[in-house]
């Protein structure tokens, strides 16, 4: 099966006055090091999580993850 | 280097230099088949064993001290997907080790050949769980 989620994570970060990776995670509730997986597409979040993110950059979830049909991915746990 | 990476770095060392040893004796010495209970390889055991947790009792505590925000934060949901992952690849490790010792070794062995075997089967789940842990956690390093 191809396909992957992708992000704008890095670009709405920068965005919200370069937030860091380490407060992002920590509004979100979780560490630096998964807010870096999920920003280099190593990590799908859990829909909760996706929700959380695009709340706190004041976005719809559409605008920060999308669906790529055509790439093939290489997320897991 | 992830808190949880390191711990699971640190169970592999504690695994390899205490079980490393006790399986070196036991492949090194002779056992006798049907000398149970045999104190001295029960102490060998005991000994591998309390050195293992004094190891990871040690180590815990010196992560700790080093990266306290870290240790006391609770897992997050990729650590928890992470533990998942590991946990289940070494469950069927263990599963079919214990297969192999309690309905195959009874027809050709006895007494301690079969309690290491199973301690061995045990041990080495618990390297693929930390294994398969640390692994998962190099993938997604940044």
């Amino acid at each position: 099966m191809t396909g992957s989620v992708s992000n704008r994570m890095r670009v709405l970060r920068f965005l919200n006055g370069e937030m860091s990776q380490a407060e992002l995670g920590q509004r979100i509730g979780v560490t630096r090091q998964t807010i870096a997986a999920i920003e280099s597409g190593k990590y799908s979040p859990t829909l909760e999580a996706a929700f959380r993110i695009a709340d706190v950059f004041g976005v719809p979830l559409p605008e920060v993850f999308t669906w790529d049909a055509n790439s093939t991915g290489s997320q897991g746990a | 280097m992830a808190y949880r990476e390191k711990t699971g770095w640190l169970s592999l060392i504690a695994m390899a230099l205490t079980f490393g040893p006790y399986f070196a004796i036991v492949a090194t010495h002779t056992i006798p088949a049907s000398g149970l209970p045999n104190l001295r390889l029960l102490v060998v055991f005991a000994v591998a064993a309390l050195c293992q947790a004094l190891i990871l009792i040690a180590g815990h505590l010196y992560l700790g001290l080093r990266s306290p925000g870290e240790a006391r934060t609770p897992p997050d949901e990729r650590d928890r997907a992470i533990m998942r992952r590991s946990i289940s690849s070494a469950y069927y490790v263990l599963i079919a080790g214990m297969i192999l010792v309690g309905g195959v070794m009874p027809f050709n062995s006895s007494g301690w050949s079969i309690v290491n075997a199973a301690i061995l089967m045990i041990v080495i789940a618990e390297v693929v769980h930390y294994g398969v842990l640390v692994l998962c956690y190099r993938r997604h390093a940044s």
